[in-house]
């Protein structure tokens, strides 16, 4: 999941102002493929393991000493809209814990900041760390 | 279908089945007595065949059910009788008996529930395995 210019970024009870952009990747960090007598095919695959990674992308316009500790963890909410006019509106939450803020420097804007986080399961790993609804 | 005792206990998942090593028990003139460390063949050890697959089940109760199955079918001494393995591709072995099962290091829960084993079956001629039990 990729949204641009998400609007009011929230995390905990902090708000995160001139967010560009929030990445949502998920990849399968531990795989099962395995294969039978029967054939050259994989007779069964499944991804047992699974993580959500978070990228918020902040673009500072003056210098910063705040900014989120890693390992903090909360819930990173943001509403998307595919459109301009607001419509199909969605609110996106991701219980999650900071994994990284990084920065970078040009001579042009203040900085960016890059938060990386990782989504956790909120009742220990049966749901998912994202969920999805329309937003008001 | 694969089956030991006419029972499928490993078609819920894929499973291959392998040979053990055959081989002669060699031990040395010293281990005999003799004091010296040449080598005296004993004659060959029982077979051994291998399965090593994965239970998958719809539930972890389904999935403990399967793994106690297989667990039933280890018999306490006194008790054990062997029976024919056959790996549903052609190959029997009879007079086995399941002597190990080995799960993998944890139980898979993806969009299954799964476990890795291997399940060890050594052969034993009725002859030898009498004489085991009754202990002479």
């Amino acid at each position: 999941m990729l949204v641009l210019s998400p609007r009011s970024v929230e995390f905990g009870s902090e708000t995160w102002p001139g967010v560009s952009a929030v990445a949502i990747d998920r990849r399968v960090t531990r795989s099962l493929v395995e294969w039978s007598d029967e054939g050259p095919h994989a007779a069964f695959a499944d991804a047992p393991e699974v993580e959500v990674r978070v990228r918020v992308t902040q673009q500072l316009e003056e210098a910063s000493a705040d900014g989120p500790m890693a390992g903090a963890s909360g819930s990173l909410s943001f509403v998307s809209a595919p459109g301009r006019s607001g419509a199909r509106r969605r609110r996106v939450r991701v219980a999650c814990v900071v994994m990284g803020v990084t920065h970078e420097v040009s001579e042009r804007r203040a900085g960016v900041r890059t938060i990386e986080l990782v989504g956790v399961s909120p009742d220990g790993g049966a749901a998912d760390p994202v969920s999805v609804e329309t937003a008001d | 279908m694969s089956s030991y005792k006419g029972l499928d206990l490993f078609g819920s998942g894929p499973h291959r089945f392998a040979r053990g090593v055959r081989e002669h028990l060699v031990v040395s003139g010293f281990a005999l007595g003799t004091g010296g460390a040449e080598s005296y063949a004993l004659g060959l050890k029982d077979w051994e065949v291998l399965v090593v697959g994965r239970l998958v089940a719809a539930s972890e109760s389904a999935l403990r059910t399967l793994r106690d199955a297989v667990v039933d079918e280890l018999e306490p001494l006194g008790s054990i009788t062997p029976g024919t393995l056959a790996d549903g591709l052609g190959q029997t072995w009879s007079d086995m008996v399941l002597v190990a099962f080995e799960e993998a290091d944890r139980v898979d829960r993806g969009r299954a529930w799964s476990v890795g084993y291997t399940a060890t079956f050594r052969s034993f001629q009725a002859s030898q395995f009498q004489t085991f039990q009754s202990g002479s």
